[in-house]
């Protein structure tokens, strides 16, 4: 016997791979290319063929869709002028062609290091993915790494029609070092991994409606999500905005003042926090009952 | 950061029909990237890039490449390398990896 | 002329507790009152040995005693299992402490190296942990023992729970010398769920204000388990454990050993080697084991130790672990040192730092740790004479002599060439060989494990057999040969390692059929702590440092 791969160790390029038809994904700016960082040299940090983004277009279960996916190693997946400029020419492509985008998001957000060029870029693609948006062509984020999606990416993702989240995903705009800076430790203790994952984490995210499915840990599973969304897409229309900026603020009501997430998950309809939290995904989207 | 250039010779590689290129790795701390592609002016050299943000390793490196040069038939290739701080048996490890997408069907 | 009297210390210790008078009642002592007793108790010249174990700590009477100044205290000659606390190194700043004998220094390794470098460090030895209690019993027999336990009874008897460690072994010499036995607890109950340590051999007891200092000292995370680790743990697995058919065994506490045990269950099971091989276990409950002893490896485990998660498990499987009549572990350090020493088949465990010769240390010149117990496992029991079928194997291929023992127990280093920062592992001369230390240690350099002791050293480029090399020369050559891409490695001849590769001394991963390529994580039974707690049906509850859910 033999575990499989976690999806959350994989690399952007294992995770590909490992997701889509054998054989059917053609990458776009492949490592010969060549295409990188003019910036990152003049500051001593290495260089990477694909700028730390992977893209290109494949087809899962016979659907062709465009794919792009984050290297967390690389830089914190920190969205720079080249990486940006992939990302949002995959999901302009998707608008274009009428296909699927399919993002698997691993970032803390922009990189610093280049300046503006990475807001400039994340605005780019957020206005690409509300061009897919317009014209109902899926666009779906997949979160499922321990660095997560945060800052931009955050962003980027709940742009998105929909987002897939394993337990092990993360998705917020400030990261917890960060809120714990600004708020005090008393408020957040970024060192409390059980605390960080249990407000950020994919299994929270799903039961506050934030994450559409919830996958377990293994390309399979994360696959098999996708495939139940790629032939779906959300309206984005001033009632469907206005509808959710009620939910949040009836969030806030009810859970502004809850320091406990435990609590949280009590009144979201957990039961047994201990055993939930064990759960797989297919036991924890049973024990959730949302909607 | 340190920049080497360096030929090592090497049994000539077979290419596989439809493969032009192979990568293994991240650059990522501790970790590396390496790019395996065709080199059309030889047969019997790897030809070697090396990028290291660690500089003062040069021994080290040239004895790792070495010795997969001699280890396995790479020669006519060009093989570029970016490490972050990898350690001598990562950079084996990546090599034979790349070296294994080439050949064999893998990622 | 009468003859000078033989039970001074009987008359000694009854004045002591004579002095203590209303400050106790019975045996119970408030916790203010406690640098007070200790004062009375103490004499100047003492041998006073403070409980410090690898895991538990009687840090409360360690704090209370460090509160005390040369004025109540003086000449004090400190025995002790590890240095571990502030309060310890506390002792010696105030200048109370005029010899220390003990044996580790895991997290104050660096303090006493400051420590003896400014000369406020008297050492008499540094010691392996049965070298210590076997001293206890002959000139280093403690005349007031400071010690912790769990629970104590309205009588005096004390609970130990999982964590035995060295209590027995601290108590018994003390109370059977007439020596003051010391315990601080955690609380005081009516019933205790077992008597570990009788009434009769305590003296005074505390109920302290906080629990016991207790750590999480062997769990791995298996998330944090490398490729290279794998690598290396599939090549042991071939080259050693599968080659000897070991049965009996005893694993260091680093990632190598740990991702050995996670291999068992998938890689071990591929090559066919459940009910051949790790069957009898002298390790502690260590949370890697878990998938292991769920498919049904096990046999047995003793420990010389608990940790802090593993009660509730522990306790299910009474069939694997030692437990008590109230159902909860067991452990005992004294005996789990003589278990290790004799009853097992193989040592196997990482270290820091070898030399061209197979000597290993852990001493570098900012850091002196000391032993703990691995010496008195990694080392060949000349005492010997049980034989097992590894035991034989072993010693045919070491080919003894007319006038040796005909077995040898198998002593395996795990040592991935570099360590973090590139460090190299592998040194022409160990740090430990240092000429200021070896002076402070009396012309003893610290060496961990011995390099005749040593029978393979195990790294991610292969298998160096120490044992089947005839000369020193040959030693150094098969461990140059595995030595990678280090100074030392890079010192090897081609032919030389070629030549000790056609005689099986030297094992490339190729020639026990380990490919790279077959490296990976999901071969690991366990991929993270999580998996673990699955694994074990719930029943193990990590600390929660190690929890992300």
């Amino acid at each position: 016997m033999s575990c499989s791969n976690l999806f959350h160790e994989q690399t952007a390029r294992q995770r590909i791979a490992s997701l889509v038809d054998p054989g059917s994904f053609t990458e776009f700016l492949p490592p010969p290319a060549r295409v990188m960082s003019p910036y990152l040299p003049q500051l001593d940090i290495p260089v990477s063929f694909d700028d730390g983004i992977v893209i290109g277009r494949a087809k899962l279960g016979g659907t062709p869709l465009y794919l792009a996916a984050q290297v967390g190693q690389f830089v914190g997946g920190a969205v720079g002028e080249v990486h940006g400029a992939k990302l949002t020419g995959i999901i302009k492509a998707s608008a274009r062609d009428s296909i699927p985008c399919v993002f698997i998001a691993e970032s803390g957000g922009v990189r610093l290091h280049e300046g503006s060029s990475g807001e400039i870029a994340i605005s780019e693609a957020m206005r690409a993915v509300f061009e897919c948006r317009a014209k109902r062509v899926p666009t779906i984020a997949v979160i499922g790494a321990d660095i997560g999606a945060y800052g931009g990416m955050g962003i980027l993702s709940t742009c998105c029609d929909f987002r897939i989240m394993t337990e092990h995903g993360r998705l917020g705009i400030s990261g917890p070092i960060v809120i714990e800076k600004w708020m005090g430790k008393q408020a957040y203790d970024s060192s409390n991994r059980a605390l960080v994952w249990k407000t950020s984490g994919g299994k929270t995210k799903f039961l506050l409606g934030d994450a559409d499915l919830l996958a377990d840990d293994d390309a399979a599973s994360v696959g098999a999500a996708i495939k139940k969304l790629l032939s779906k897409s959300a309206p984005l229309t001033i009632k469907s905005v206005k509808a959710r900026q009620q939910e949040l603020e009836k969030r806030l009501k009810t859970f502004g003042k809850t320091t406990d997430p435990d609590a949280i998950w009590k009144v979201l309809g957990i039961k047994n926090v201990a055993e939930a939290s064990l759960a797989t995904a297919t036991e924890f989207t049973a024990l959730a009952k949302r909607k | 950061m340190e920049k080497f250039v360096k030929a090592f010779p090497s049994k000539p590689l077979t290419w596989p029909r439809g493969k032009q290129w192979a990568l293994a790795g991240v650059v990522g701390s501790g970790n590396l990237e390496v790019l395996f592609e065709r080199n059309p002016k030889t047969t019997d050299q790897m030809d070697c890039h090396v990028e290291s943000s660690i500089p003062g390793y040069k021994d080290s490196w040239l004895a790792a490449l070495g010795d997969f040069a001699s280890n396995y038939p790479v020669g006519g290739t060009k093989v570029t390398i970016h490490d972050q701080g990898a350690d001598p048996i990562v950079v084996t490890f990546r090599l034979r990896q790349a070296y294994d997408h080439l050949l064999k069907k893998t990622t | 002329m009468s003859p000078a009297p033989k039970d001074t210390r009987r008359r000694n210790k009854a004045e002591r507790m004579r002095r203590v008078g209303k400050l106790a009642s019975g045996k119970f002592v408030s916790a203010k009152s406690v640098p007070e007793v200790l004062k009375l108790i103490i004499e100047t010249g003492d041998i006073l040995c403070l409980e410090g174990d690898n895991q538990k700590q009687a840090d409360f009477l360690a704090n209370q005693l460090a509160t005390l100044t040369k004025k109540d205290l003086r000449d004090i000659h400190l025995v002790m299992s590890c240095l571990t606390l502030p309060a310890h190194i506390e002792l010696f700043k105030k200048g109370l402490i005029s010899q220390v004998d003990f044996c580790y220094a895991g997290p104050q390794g660096q303090a006493v190296a400051q420590l003896l470098a400014d000369g406020k460090f008297p050492l008499g030895a540094i010691h392996t942990y049965n070298e210590i209690y076997a001293r206890y019993y002959v000139d280093l027999t403690p005349r007031v023992a400071l010690i912790a336990a769990v629970q104590a009874d309205r009588q005096g008897n004390l609970y130990l729970a999982a964590n035995t460690e060295d209590t027995p072994a601290i108590v018994e010499p003390t109370a059977f010398s007439d020596g003051i036995v010391f315990a601080q607890v955690n609380e005081i109950v009516d019933k205790l769920p077992r008597i570990d340590i009788p009434a009769d051999q305590v003296d005074l007891i505390v109920e302290a204000p906080y629990p016991m200092h207790l750590t999480a000292l062997f769990t791995r995370d298996p998330a944090a388990i490398t490729d290279v680790q794998i690598l290396m743990a599939m090549i042991a697995l071939r080259g050693i454990y599968q080659k000897y058919e070991v049965q009996s065994l005893n694993h260091g506490v680093g990632f190598n050993t740990a991702a050995i045990e996670l291999l068992l269950p998938t890689y071990g099971e591929q090559l066919g080697l459940k009910g051949k091989i790790c069957k009898y276990w002298m390790v502690n409950p260590l949370p890697t084991m878990i998938p292991a002893i769920e498919s049904g490896w096990v046999e047995g485990v003793f420990s010389v130790g608990g940790e802090v998660g593993m009660e509730r498990y522990t306790a299910a499987r009474s069939d694997i672990f030692y437990t008590g009549r109230d159902g909860s572990f067991h452990s005992n350090r004294a005996m789990g040192q003589l278990a290790g020493h004799y009853g097992v088949d193989m040592f196997i465990g990482a270290t820091l730092q070898i030399d061209v010769n197979g000597n290993s240390s852990t001493v570098s010149k900012k850091r002196i740790t000391g032993f703990g117990g691995a010496p008195n496992m990694g080392c060949q029991p000349m005492g010997r004479r049980h034989p097992t079928k590894a035991w034989l194997q072993a010693g045919a291929e070491s080919n003894p002599g007319p006038g040796s023992i005909p077995g040898r127990k198998l002593v395996v280093q795990l040592a991935e060439t570099f360590q973090s920062g590139r460090v190299p592992t592998f040194v022409e001369e160990l740090d430990a060989q240092d000429p200021a230390i070896k002076k402070a240690l009396h012309g003893v350099a610290p060496v961990m494990i011995y390099g005749d002791d040593v029978t393979h050293v195990v790294t991610e480029e292969g298998i160096a057999n120490l044992m089947a090399c005839r000369t020193i020369e040959e030693r150094r050559a098969a461990i140059r040969g595995v030595a990678g891409y280090t100074p030392v490695g890079l010192k090897r001849k081609r032919s030389e390692t070629r030549e000790l590769r056609s005689r099986g001394i030297i094992q490339l991963p190729e020639d026990l059929g380990v490919s790279p390529s077959d490296v990976s994580r999901s071969l690991l039974a366990a991929q993270d702590i999580k998996g673990l707690v699955r694994w074990s049906g719930g029943l193990y509850d990590p600390p929660a440092q190690f929890v992300d859910w």
